[in-house]
C-alpha cells in the first residue's frame, strides 16, 4: 500500500515536471524527420557533398532561389543581368550580409567560393564559369566559357549555398562535419551522422528571400532534424509528438495520416514523373507501332483515382507541368485511347489470341516489365502490367534493386520498365534521351541522328532563356513523337506536420521544402 | 601451455583474414551495378562519369584494384567512401559506438537471462514454469525481429509512453532495441543452456555425486554448470561478431545509426571502401569471437588444449 501510494506520489511529480518541460520546450522548438530520400547524408559540405538534405538550405543560403512555379527570385544576389551573347552574367550582391563566423558576405566570398568546386563531383554546376571578377564590393561578374542560360538553375540548387571562405579554408576536411559556416537563417549545433543534425537560430538574420512572410530571424530557436528510415516508425513518431514536422509522406500513407486529428498534410507539386521507359532495341518494341499502342493503353486518369485516390496529377508527357518545355503540342501528349492501340496492333500483325494475347508468325506478345523494390512502384506496376492485358499485351514483372536493375539496363537484358525520376528541369530530357548514356541513364535504348541534333541544340547552342526553352521544347516533341516511354503519374511531395504543436505555411513556397518555409514556421501557443 | 595454444590460434588468424579479404572483395566487385551512378547527377556530362571512374581506379584491373586496397589497409588505411564522400575509417567510427552499446548490452542481456531461465527450465519439477520456460524460447527463435520492434513500439512507446518511439538520445532509447534483439538471444542460450543441463545430468559421475549424498544445488552449481558451459560458451563466442553487425533491422524500425545499418545503406550504392571495409570489420570480430571461445574452452577444460597442441 505504502508503495502504491509513493509510486503514484513519484509519477504525479514526474507527470508535473514533464508539463513543465514541455511547456518549455513549446517555447520555440521543432523538430522535423527527413524525408527517406534524402536520408544518409554523411557532410553539410554543399561543395563537395553527393548528398544534402533539407536542413542544408538553412545553414547556407544562396545567390537566387526557385518558386514552385519554377521562377526565380532575388536572395543573396538582388539582381542580375545576363549579357546579350551570355558570355557573362553580373550579380549585385545584398548589402548587410554577414557568415555566422561573423566575416562579412561580399563579393570577393563568391569570388572565393566558385573556384572551390574544381576537381569536385559538384565541378559540373559550374563548369561553364571560366572566372570570377569582383567588380565592386557588392559587384561580381561570372565571366563563362560558354554560354550557360541553366546558371541561375544551378545556382538555386542546394550545393550552391554559400560557405564562408575563411572557416572553409581552416577547416579542411571537417567542414560540414564538426561545423559549418553560411549566412543561413540557423548554425550548425550538431551533427550526428544518421541520427540527427540540431540547428539553432542566427539571431542576426535579417536577408530572408521574398519567399518567406517573415524577413527577420526565425520564430523557431532551435530545429532538431532527425533521421528515420522506417516510415511506420516515422508516422508513430509524428502522431506520438516525437517529432513535429514529417517531410516526404509516402502518398499510400496520406488516408491513415488524415485519420488522425492531430495531423494536417500539406500537398506541394511535386518536381518528378513516374514513367514506363520502352527499349526501342528489344522487340517488339522496334516496331513504333507497337511502341504506340503500348503508350495509348495506359489510362493516367484511372492510375490517378484508383492506386493514388485523386492526389497528385495524371502525366501525359516527359517533363512535370510547371515547366514552359512540358507545354507541347496537345496532339504528341500520349493519352488513353484502347481503339487506337488495338487498331495500331491489328495493323502491326499483332492478332488477337482466343486466350486475350495477341499473336504474331505464332509467337505471343509477351513481354518482360521490370520494376524496383520498394513499396512506391509495387502497385503502380501491377495495374499498368493489367492496362497492357487489356491491348493484349502479357506482361511479366520482374523486381530488382536499384543498382542491379540499372545494370539489366545496361547489359540491355529489359524491354519495359516502371521507374520515376525527381527533377525539375528540362534537361532530364538529356539525361535519358542521350545517345551518349545507352543503357543507363538512356533506359529507351534510344540513338537517333535527328534526336541527338536536337540535343546538342538544346544543351550547347541555347544563348539565353528563351532560347533555351524553344530549343528543349522542340527536343522534347522529337522524343515524344518516337514513343520512347509512356508517362503516367505526376507525384505530389506530401509533408505532415502536428497541428497541436506547429504551424506550417500552407502552400510551402519553393521547389522544396526549405529555409524560407521554415522562418515562417511557429509553434502553437 | 595455455599461452603457447593462445599464440598458435591467433597466429592463424593471419592468414584467414587474408584469405577472407580477397573473398570480400571478389564478392563486392561482382555484384551488378558500379557506385558511379550513385554519385553523377543530372546535368552531367558522359565525360564527367568516365573521369570519375578513371579517378577511383575502377577501370582497373579488380587484381590491381585489390592489391591497392590490402595495401592501404596493411598502413590503416581504410579509403576514402565513393558515394559517402568521407574517409571509411570515420564513418565505421562513427557508427560503431552505436553498434557497440546496442550489441553488447543486448549480449549481456541475452546471456544472463538465458542461462538464468534455461537453468530453471532444466532444474524445475514445476511442469508449469518448465512449460512457461519453453514456450518463450519457442517464441523467441522464431517471432521476426522487426516484427517485435514494431510491437514493442506500439506497447511500451504509443500506448503506454514509457519509452520513446525511435531515436538514440538517452539510456531510454535503449530498452526497447536491447529488448528486442535480446528476445531472440535469450531463447537461443536458454534453449542451449537447458539441453546441455540434462545431457549432463545423464551422465555416470552426477549419479555418483548423488549416490554420495551430495546436495542437488551443490551438485548444480559445482559439478553440472562448469560441465554443461561449454557448449554455451561456444555458442555466446560465435554472438560476438555479432553483436556489431546483427542489428540491421532493429537499427531500422528504432531509427538508429549502426555498423549494420551503414553496410546495408554501402551495399546499395555499391560504395565499394564502405562495404569491405564493413565486412572486414564484421569479419574480424566473428573470428576474434571464435578465438575467444576456444581459449575459453581451452581454459575450461585441459581436454581440448591437450588435443590440438
Amino acid at each position: 500500500m505504502r508503495f502504491a501510494t509513493k509510486t503514484k506520489l513519484l509519477s504525479g511529480t514526474a507527470l508535473i515536471t514533464l508539463g513543465f518541460l514541455s511547456t518549455a520546450a513549446l517555447a520555440q522548438e521543432a523538430s522535423i524527420a527527413f524525408a527517406s530520400g534524402e536520408l544518409g547524408a554523411t557532410s553539410y559540405n554543399p561543395v563537395t557533398s553527393s548528398n544534402l538534405n533539407s536542413a542544408t538550405s538553412l545553414i547556407y543560403d544562396r545567390l537566387v532561389e526557385q518558386d514552385a512555379d519554377q521562377s526565380y527570385h532575388p536572395h543573396l544576389a538582388t539582381s542580375w543581368e545576363e549579357a546579350a551573347d551570355g558570355m557573362s552574367w553580373t550579380f549585385k550582391l545584398k548589402d548587410g550580409v554577414t557568415f555566422h563566423d561573423g566575416t562579412a558576405f561580399n563579393a570577393q566570398s563568391v569570388a572565393d567560393w566558385i573556384p572551390d568546386f574544381a576537381e569536385t563531383e559538384n565541378a559540373y554546376l559550374v563548369g561553364a564559369v571560366a572566372s570570377v571578377e569582383v567588380i565592386d564590393d557588392l559587384t561580381v561578374k561570372f565571366v563563362m566559357s560558354r554560354p550557360e542560360p541553366n546558371l541561375l538553375y544551378n545556382l538555386a540548387s542546394s550545393f550552391m549555398g554559400v560557405p564562408g571562405a575563411a572557416a572553409y579554408d581552416s577547416m579542411g576536411e571537417d567542414f560540414g562535419v564538426t561545423g559549418a559556416v553560411g549566412t543561413g537563417p540557423f548554425k550548425l549545433e550538431s551533427f550526428s551522422i544518421g541520427l540527427e543534425t540540431v540547428l539553432v537560430r542566427n539571431d542576426d538574420y535579417a536577408w530572408a528571400s521574398d519567399l518567406s512572410e517573415n524577413q527577420g530571424a526565425a520564430h523557431l530557436e532551435r530545429v532538431t532534424f532527425r533521421e528515420i528510415p522506417d516510415q511506420s516508425t516515422a508516422f508513430l513518431e509524428l502522431k506520438t509528438g516525437g517529432i513535429d514536422v514529417l517531410l516526404g509522406v509516402p502518398t499510400d500513407f496520406l488516408q491513415i495520416l488524415k485519420a488522425e486529428s492531430n495531423v494536417t498534410v500539406i500537398q506541394m507539386p511535386g518536381t518528378g514523373i513516374n514513367y514506363m521507359p520502352i527499349n526501342v532495341t528489344a522487340a517488339p518494341f522496334d516496331d513504333i507501332k507497337v511502341r504506340e499502342a503500348t503508350g495509348l493503353a495506359i489510362n493516367q486518369e484511372a492510375i490517378v483515382a484508383s492506386i493514388y485516390n485523386g492526389v497528385g496529377a495524371p502525366a501525359h508527357n516527359f517533363l512535370i507541368a510547371s515547366l514552359p518545355e512540358a507545354e507541347v503540342d496537345p496532339s504528341l501528349n500520349v493519352s488513353h485511347d484502347l481503339d487506337r492501340a488495338n487498331a495500331l496492333l491489328e495493323d502491326a500483325g499483332w492478332v488477337m489470341g482466343d486466350d486475350g494475347v495477341r499473336i504474331k508468325d505464332g509467337a505471343p506478345l509477351s513481354v518482360k516489365l521490370f520494376t524496383q523494390n520498394g513499396t512506391e512502384f509495387t502497385s503502380l506496376t501491377q495495374v499498368v502490367q493489367a492496362q497492357l492485358a487489356d491491348i493484349g499485351m502479357q506482361a511479366e514483372i520482374t523486381v530488382f534493386d536499384s543498382s542491379t536493375i540499372r545494370d539489366e539496363y545496361k547489359n540491355n537484358r529489359h524491354q519495359l520498365a516502371v521507374r520515376g525520376y525527381d527533377w525539375n528541369n528540362s534537361d532530364i530530357l538529356d539525361w535519358f534521351f542521350s545517345g551518349e548514356r545507352l543503357g543507363y541513364p538512356n533506359v529507351s535504348m534510344w540513338k537517333d541522328e535527328e534526336g541527338q541534333r536536337l540535343n546538342d541544340v538544346a544543351m550547347k547552342d541555347s544563348k539565353n532563356s528563351a532560347e533555351r526553352i524553344a530549343n528543349f521544347k522542340a527536343y522534347h516533341e522529337y522524343v515524344l513523337s518516337q514513343h520512347l516511354f509512356v508517362p503516367i503519374y505526376q507525384p505530389t511531395t506530401n509533408i505532415a506536420y502536428n497541428s497541436e504543436r506547429v504551424n506550417v505555411p500552407d502552400p510551402v513556397r519553393g521547389t522544396r521544402f526549405r529555409s524560407q518555409t521554415v522562418l515562417d514556421m511557429t509553434v502553437v501557443e | 601451455m595455455l599461452l603457447r595454444y593462445i599464440f598458435f590460434r591467433a597466429l592463424m588468424l593471419i592468414p584467414v583474414s587474408i584469405s577472407i579479404s580477397v573473398v570480400i572483395f571478389m564478392i563486392v566487385h561482382l555484384l551488378p551495378g558500379d557506385p558511379i551512378d550513385n554519385l553523377i547527377r543530372v546535368g552531367s556530362s558522359p565525360d564527367d562519369r568516365a573521369a570519375l571512374i578513371t579517378k577511383y581506379g575502377l577501370d582497373q584491373p579488380l587484381v590491381v584494384q585489390y592489391f591497392k586496397w590490402i595495401g592501404a589497409m596493411f598502413q590503416g588505411d581504410f579509403g576514402e567512401a565513393i558515394v559517402l564522400r568521407r574517409p571509411v575509417a570515420d564513418l565505421i567510427a562513427q557508427n560503431l559506438p552505436y553498434s557497440l552499446t546496442l550489441g553488447g548490452l543486448a549480449f549481456a542481456f541475452s546471456s544472463i537471462v538465458g542461462i538464468i531461465l534455461g537453468t530453471i527450465s532444466a532444474t524445475t519439477r514445476s511442469t508449469l514454469v518448465e512449460q512457461v520456460v519453453r514456450g518463450f524460447i519457442l517464441l523467441g527463435s522464431t517471432v521476426p525481429g522487426f516484427w517485435l520492434a514494431l510491437l514493442m513500439i506500439l506497447f511500451f512507446a504509443v500506448q503506454l509512453q514509457w519509452f520513446p518511439v525511435s531515436g538514440a538520445k538517452g539510456w531510454d532509447s535503449l530498452v526497447l532495441p536491447v529488448l528486442t534483439i535480446g528476445f531472440g538471444g535469450v531463447a537461443l542460450v536458454a534453449r542451449v543452456t537447458r539441453v546441455a543441463l540434462l545431457d549432463a545430468r545423464r551422465e555416470d559421475f552426477v549419479t555418483l555425486l548423488h549416490a554420495k549424498g551430495l546436495p542437488a544445488r551443490a551438485i548444480l552449481t559445482g559439478h553440472l554448470m562448469p560441465h554443461a558451459m561449454l557448449p554455451v560458451v561456444t555458442i555466446l563466442a560465435l554472438r560476438i561478431g555479432w553483436i556489431l553487425g546483427g542489428a540491421v533491422t532493429v537499427e531500422f524500425v528504432f531509427g538508429r545509426p549502426g555498423l549494420g545499418s551503414l553496410l546495408i545503406r554501402a551495399l546499395g550504392q555499391r560504395d565499394y571502401p564502405v562495404v569491405q571495409g564493413c565486412l572486414l570489420m564484421l569479419a574480424l570480430a566473428v573470428m576474434l569471437g571464435t578465438l575467444i571461445g576456444d581459449v575459453a574452452q581451452a581454459a575450461m577444460d585441459p581436454r581440448i588444449r591437450e588435443a590440438k597442441k
